[in-house]
């Protein structure tokens, strides 16, 4: 057998490591608390951003746009395992690998940083939760440790990117499990509805030196975080990408899915501009033996 | 980069590139949406109809594979099994050059140092570097292996090593070896269509060298987007959302 490079084995050990993590989960009230463990350094909370200087505008690319090509990579330290609380609900994974406690808390509206699900979907939603730990049944397993796409917007906060920008288009690549978004410019209308897509249907434009980008035709089968943050086929996000400064791109997302969430939400990530390298090969699906293992078949 | 640690990007080494928006104009211009039509992901050598499978003229030139002997037994047995054995029925990503001709569409965003391919077919994704870089110090096992090009006047010349051992071209059962080395050769034709040629060299499975060419067709729909085959994504068990 040949070997192999280990983004899936390192997806699958996560796999394993989360069995194990503990079902704390604070109730929504109120802002939440500072972080317990020391943020890395040159942390950007997303809820206590840096004042920018707003007299600051990017060069413009040779068709006119606001230049945001590069490479780019949160911030924010945000962990896909929990954006709602990420000390508590991932402190005996930490215990166990040892690896740094991540603070970063995305959601600045509602103020409680907590995805606002309807009531029904709040139980879904703890119910998924309480499974994470050890699911009963693989489809309870989060989907990107099943080797699928993050969607969109989780796969900003999954790894890096690189933005190349071309006349009409522009290009998002992402380093983790080869995914790609390609955002027209040219005010044509999504696709049909009946078309839904893990990663779902991206249109732009410029609103001053913001990149909106409003996607649609999103599945119902991606997740926002890997303790189970499910939308249904209606979700919404709308992204603004906004350049503050030469190295830096405040994301904000605002997120709506009439079927799940009692009202709209948002999500703020910032992005520090790194050095360009290549994009070497991110194999996921093909290494991935996280089902396996969680389903005990790798014990056998 | 510190995600690296969470969700496994140690795959990413850091090798420095220029960062660049637009193509020169010195070079043709191949950005656009191509699609081969033909059936050699099927079967890259002539064959006739089989059930599922379109009859098609093969892409290798004089149609012949020069395997070694053992390699032929090898590919005989491939073929015996291969609606198990391809590992394209198991969704892995397909290598190159099979996904070129795969019956899915494929993108090419063109900058001056880099020519960036993306793939319908399980969202693949190829970088070529076109800024005189080498292939980085080997033997990696790649399922898509490294692309370094250059320009040849008005024909983008890709060499591609760096593969692992488990792709086959074609559902037929022809395969290779870790030892592959490719040379692609792409070129217009007109606005619309790209000569696509490709040498294939393996010395552990092929006696010699020997080449396939085909034509790239331009998508010419008004509306012409990739879209999602998630191969994997069809028969794994999903999770339901109850009803409210």
């Amino acid at each position: 057998m040949a070997k192999r490079f280990p983004g899936a084995v390192i997806t699958s050990l996560l796999a394993v490591a989360m069995i194990s993590a503990p079902a704390a989960r604070i109730a929504a009230q109120g802002a939440p608390p500072p972080p317990k463990n020391p943020p890395p350094p040159g942390w950007i909370d997303p809820r206590h951003p840096p004042k920018e200087d707003s007299s600051w505008r990017p060069s413009l690319t040779p068709d006119g746009q606001p230049n945001i090509a590069g490479a780019w990579a949160q911030a924010s330290d945000i962990i896909t395992y929990s954006i709602e609380d990420p000390e508590e609900e991932r402190a005996e994974h930490i215990a166990i690998s040892g690896q740094r406690a991540m603070v970063g808390r995305p959601i600045v509206d509602p103020p409680d940083g907590k995805i606002p699900y309807q009531p029904w979907a709040a139980k879904y939603a703890a119910f998924l939760h309480r499974e994470h730990l050890s699911p009963s049944r693989l489809e309870y397993l989060d989907p990107v440790s099943r080797g699928f796409q993050d969607g969109v917007p989780r796969i900003n906060y999954q790894g890096a990117l690189q933005i190349q920008q071309f006349p009409g288009t522009v290009l998002i690549t992402y380093d983790y499990h080869h995914s790609f978004r390609v955002i027209p410019l040219d005010g044509r209308p999504h696709i049909g509805g009946a078309i839904k897509l893990w990663m779902g249907d991206s249109r732009g434009h410029w609103e001053g030196n913001t990149l909106v980008v409003d996607v649609a035709n999103h599945n119902d089968q991606t997740w926002i975080q890997i303790v189970g943050g499910f939308h249904s086929d209606a979700f919404h996000v709308v992204e603004r990408w906004t350049p503050a400064s030469p190295d830096h791109i405040v994301y904000i997302a605002t997120i709506d899915d009439a079927n799940v969430y009692s009202r709209p939400w948002t999500l703020r990530v910032d992005f520090r501009r790194q050095k360009v390298e290549e994009q070497w090969e991110s194999a996921v699906w093909e290494g991935n033996k996280t089902p396996e293992i969680v389903s005990g078949d790798a014990k056998k | 980069m510190r995600i690296a640690i969470i969700v496994g990007l140690a795959v990413l080494v850091a090798v420095p590139r220029v960062a660049a928006q637009q193509p020169p104009s010195a070079h043709p211009d191949f950005s656009g949406i191509w699609q081969a039509m033909n059936s050699a992901a099927w079967d890259i050598q002539d064959h006739q109809a089989r059930k599922g499978v379109p009859a098609g003229i093969g892409v290798v030139e004089g149609n012949e594979i020069p395997y070694q002997p053992s390699a032929l037994a090898k590919k005989r047995e491939n073929f015996e099994k291969r609606e198990a054995a391809d590992p394209e029925t198991k969704c892995y990503l397909p290598g190159v050059p099979r996904l070129m001709y795969m019956p899915y569409p494929f993108q090419i965003f063109q900058a001056a140092d880099q020519i960036t391919m993306l793939f319908e077919y399980v969202h693949a994704t190829r970088f070529i570097s076109t800024n005189g870089s080498r292939h980085p110090p080997g033997h990696i096992d790649w399922w898509m292996g490294d692309s370094r090009g250059h320009w040849e006047g008005n024909t983008l010349v890709v060499d591609v090593v760096d593969f692992n051992d488990e792709t086959w071209f074609d559902r037929a059962g022809n395969f290779h070896s870790d030892a592959l080395h490719l040379v692609e050769r792409f070129t217009l034709l007109d606005a619309d269509h790209l000569n696509y040629e490709v040498t294939v060299e393996d010395p552990k499975v092929f006696t010699r060298p020997w080449r396939m060419s085909m034509i790239l067709y331009r998508h010419k729909e008004r509306n012409a987007q990739l879209l999602e085959y998630e191969c994997y994504g069809f028969d794994n068990e999903f999770h339901v959302t109850p009803p409210k």
